[in-house]
């Protein structure tokens, strides 16, 4: 049975994982790209980012583009799979209560 | 963690709902001012050709040559501001530019091969050889966005040759041109 993941339940960190696991393996996002779209803070969201760093879901890489400073996220191949199975955890619970109520 | 069924389909639809934006952010980004800049100039190339029939080679060759630097101008500068990078992307980048070039410089070789023809047939021709590319791309990278314009962009290629003959010019204008850059502005519009 599929298990909720603290971390990622969290709503902001949600969305965040959400928009990098949508990318392909290979592809990283650029933080002030993610920060206007999910609306947040820099520091809002720098906060949730290490916290993800910190379990491994994510990894932050700074470089210069065009002599300019840049910052990139992109997932790891564990939260991919911790972000899977939360989602199949959250089905099972719709899943389960539908059940339930029959 | 105790999550109720409630919100457990409010996290599945935020989920979603960030899936749908990321995507379409990225499209917008990428895909909007390319799409306007082809749109515009297939409706100049086709709206002048239908004037100048005669001449259809040299606008169209003009038209490919201008998209192309066009092509090229756009992705140099959305690279330095990309929102999202690929570590293959340089790679592929240059073996797509490497295959309109060759599609480029076959297509006027296989014209010059076939010559003598009209301004019709060698306006469908490219038209249909630049799709046969687009839907050969399309199912190499997975994007049916590409296959379906490439095989919409050749039905109406065909029905433009064989049943409006008279305008095919001016229907390929507005299908070909109008529908792309109708996809361009429509996904600048709303996809931000």
């Amino acid at each position: 049975m599929a298990q909720l993941d603290n971390i990622i339940h969290q709503p902001v960190r949600l969305q965040i994982m959400s928009s990098l696991v949508s990318l392909d393996k290979n592809e990283q996002v650029n933080f002030t790209y993610l920060r206007k779209l999910l609306k947040l803070t820099d520091g809002n969201l720098g906060a949730h980012l290490t916290k993800l760093e910190e379990a491994g879901y994510i990894r932050i890489k700074k470089t210069f583009v065009a002599r300019k400073p840049r910052t990139f996220i992109k997932a790891t191949g564990k939260g991919r799979d911790a972000f899977a199975e939360h989602t199949a955890a959250l089905k099972e619970i719709i899943r389960t209560e539908k059940e339930r109520t029959k | 963690m105790n999550v109720s069924q409630e919100d457990a389909r409010k996290s599945l639809s935020t989920v979603q709902d960030v899936i749908v934006q990321t995507h379409r952010a990225i499209a917008s980004a990428y895909a909007n001012p390319l799409l306007i800049l082809w749109g515009v100039l297939c409706i100049i190339a086709f709206t002048v050709a239908h004037f100048y029939l005669a001449h259809a080679f040299y606008i169209f060759m003009v038209m490919n040559v201008v998209g192309g630097i066009g092509t090229a101008v756009i992705c140099w500068v959305f690279h330095s501001k990309a929102p999202i990078q690929d570590a293959s992307c340089p790679r592929i980048g240059w073996r797509i530019a490497l295959l309109w070039i060759l599609l480029y410089v076959y297509v006027t070789m296989w014209l010059f091969l076939l010559a003598p023809f009209n301004g019709l047939q060698c306006n469908a021709f490219i038209s249909t050889a630049a799709m046969f590319a687009f839907v050969v791309i399309g199912l190499w990278f997975g994007s049916y966005f590409m296959v379906l314009l490439g095989l919409a962009v050749t039905v109406a290629t065909l029905v433009g040759f064989y049943l409006l003959t008279d305008y095919y010019c001016l229907w390929m204008a507005l299908t070909c041109g109008g529908a792309t850059l109708g996809t361009g502005l429509y996904i600048r519009l709303r996809w931000r």
